[in-house]
């Protein structure tokens, strides 16, 4: 890394008046309806700072943005962390990315089964969007062929969990000072992964492969009473499949895996749909449905999303998103909004919430939300760009 | 042969005439509005490729203003549609949203919209190219490249418009899922650019109406205009687009609208 800040700092001086300085700042504010299980706080505020630097030349990009966050009630959703930190080369055939970087695998909207190059801060939402800066060495080809994506990896980041005083966790405490690896490298094993992505008319496909340490780690019990659980990071290999064809505003999606290497093989997959009614009611609103169904060979049953996207269209890009996800097994159902809309040219609000309801709870089936049985809640988040 | 059978026959055959000049009219109409298309979409003929800056204001009934800017870059396909990359610049929680399309003649549009945000490309549907664009009363549509194969035409007169001799002629959509059912379009006779556009929507209400002015000449060759105003006839508001740091011929090639450029677009 300091090889690497010298040569970034070298070349970036050469031009000091080509950047471009970037930046958010966004106030998070959690109103929880009910104490969680562990008497955790009603109110949860958070801060958080993205300056970005951005530097362009015929033939290079270098791109820096770090994210500082400052939360209220729990100190170990507190975050620094190096999103993006890359030096990117352009050349004839081919692209080469080195640096701390953010790369997105996928097609659908509720599930990210196939992504796995960033690791998940789960601190920050349970969409599992949030992502952190992974080191990188990648090689990108782009031809007739379509484009091949090969990646080194360095440098394991570890999942980011919430702590005792915070909320949408697992009752149980996991310490992350202890986690285990199967890899005798630990934290330091090399990971390689590779995508082929290409089109042929309306079908988009990719493929993908993965061999490394798992993003997604196993809890497993740790002997200790205060943090009962610790992460095991076993060593995998994945392969994804995504696949997305349009029939005219009908977009039909799927995402699978076959991951081997924590315990036995095993797939998962998210399928569905995404249909745009254009206009509906003579109006300039979008009217997007959205239906989503989840296979995991780990779980006994797996939820159904059905959501609507409403775009208004107007000069403050006005989104509503809603959704139910329904567990047909567990009686379980969820209810999902999100909506935001422009201030003024420089700021921007959005509106969260969520709630959980357990429609049959003397049912003995395995609950998959019971660990957010008190977690509902809504937010305010007020983002100003700089 | 009868005589009310020969009566018949000669009906038919005044009746057949009369169709036959009916349809032999009409076919000189549109041969006459396809020939003008043609002609004006000769003026884009070996542009190889442009870029420019472009800044859209929204004006409301009230008269507020707010603007938007976007870069944008396009290739010339031969045999093809074009390729183009539209950049956001503004707002700010827009910034670096990318669209990448490239238009076919006949078959429907390929493109995808870049999120750097969560640095995604996301394949969308280029069947909802009715919908407004950034808010503003230019959809999606408007903002494509027409190529001359996507319409039926039939040529309605000429016409003076601001002191410029025009053949106006009028277009129909081939695309069922076109926002518009007829278009009128007004093109000077002299170069062959167009003046002015009357949009029809679905229930062939004249919904907007789209002014192009300011032309310049380029490399001698191209014509482009500078300033292109939609009018929404039905709530008042409107939309300016303005185009600055015009440039043709840029050697841009298909490296510079690939899915790699897309996600350094920014």
């Amino acid at each position: 890394m300091k090889f690497l800040s010298t040569i970034v700092a070298l070349f970036l001086l050469n031009n000091i008046f080509a950047y471009e300085f970037l930046g958010e700042v966004i106030l998070d504010n959690r109103y929880f309806l009910n104490e969680g299980t562990s008497y955790q706080d009603k109110i949860h505020s958070s801060f958080s700072y993205s300056p970005e630097i951005f530097y362009e030349e015929e033939d290079y990009i270098f791109h820096l943005k770090p994210k500082i966050r400052k939360d209220s009630q729990d100190p170990k959703r507190n975050l620094l962390d190096l999103q993006e930190f890359y030096l990117l080369h352009i050349g004839e055939e081919r692209e080469i990315k080195f640096g701390i970087s953010k790369e997105f695998w996928g097609v659908t909207e509720t599930t990210h089964r196939v992504d796995i190059i960033n690791q998940t801060d789960f601190t920050e939402g349970f969409d599992g969007e949030e992502k952190l800066g992974q080191p990188m060495v990648k090689v990108s080809l782009e031809e007739e062929w379509g484009v091949l994506d090969i990646y080194a990896l360095f440098s394991f980041r570890e999942r980011q969990f919430s702590g005792q005083e915070g909320r949408l966790r697992l009752p149980l405490i996991i310490d992350k000072n202890e986690s285990i690896y199967e890899s005798s490298a630990k934290n330091k094993r090399t990971d390689f992964a590779a995508r082929w992505s290409n089109y042929y008319d309306q079908l988009d496909i990719a493929i993908s492969y993965f061999s490394g340490t798992t993003r997604e780690p196993r809890l497993i019990p740790s002997g200790s009473i205060d943090k009962p659980l610790i992460p095991y990071y076993e060593t995998i290999d994945q392969f994804g499949v995504e696949l997305l064809y349009l029939i005219g505003s009908l977009a039909i999606k799927v995402e699978a895996i076959s991951r081997a290497g924590q315990g036995d093989r095993f797939s998962a997959a998210t399928y569905g749909f995404e249909y745009t009614q254009v206009g509906i009611f003579d109006s300039r609103i979008d009217l997007g449905w959205i239906f989503e169904g989840n296979h995991d060979d780990r779980l006994k049953s797996s939820p159904t999303v059905l959501g609507t996207r409403l775009s208004f269209n107007d000069e403050l890009d006005t989104q509503i998103l809603s959704g139910f996800i329904w567990n047909d097994v567990s009686k379980e159902l969820g209810f999902l909004l999100e909506s935001s809309r422009r201030v003024g040219e420089c700021c921007l609000i959005a509106l969260e919430g969520v709630y959980f309801e357990d429609t049959d709870e003397d049912n003995n089936e395995p609950k998959l939300f019971e660990a957010f049985r008190e977690d509902d809640f809504f937010k305010i988040e007020f983002t100003y760009y700089l | 042969m009868s005589l009310s059978n020969f009566l018949y026959l000669r009906k038919s055959i005044i009746l057949c005439i009369f169709g036959m000049l009916f349809i032999f009219s009409g076919e000189v109409l549109a041969n006459k509005g396809l020939e003008i298309a043609l002609k004006s979409d000769e003026n884009f003929d070996g542009y190889g490729d442009s870029s420019s800056e472009m800044t859209m204001e929204l004006i409301s009934k009230k008269g507020d203003v707010v603007t938007r800017k976007l870069r944008f870059k396009r290739l010339e396909v031969p045999g093809d549609g074009d390729k183009s990359l539209a950049v956001f610049e503004s707002p700010r929680d827009v910034r670096g949203v990318g669209i990448l399309s490239y238009s076919h003649k006949v078959e429907p549009d390929d493109q995808w919209l870049y999120l750097p945000a969560l640095k995604r490309v996301k394949r969308i549907a280029s069947k909802n190219r009715s919908g407004p664009f950034l808010g503003s009363e230019f959809s999606f549509e408007d903002f494509s490249f027409q190529e001359v194969e996507k319409y039926e035409y039939e040529y309605l007169r000429e016409e003076e418009l601001d002191g410029i001799l025009c053949h106006v002629i009028e277009r129909k959509p081939l695309d069922p899922y076109s926002g518009y059912t007829k278009q009128i379009v007004w093109i000077d006779s002299e170069n062959f650019l167009t003046r002015k556009i009357h949009h029809y929507d679905k229930k062939s209400f004249h919904l907007k109406t789209q002014i192009f002015s300011d032309y310049k000449i380029y490399n001698e060759a191209y014509w482009q205009p500078h300033k292109v105003t939609m009018i929404n006839n039905q709530n008042g508001k409107s939309s300016v687009l303005s185009f600055r740091e015009v440039k043709y011929k840029n050697g841009f090639d298909d490296r510079d609208f690939s899915q790699n450029s897309l996600k350094r677009s920014r």
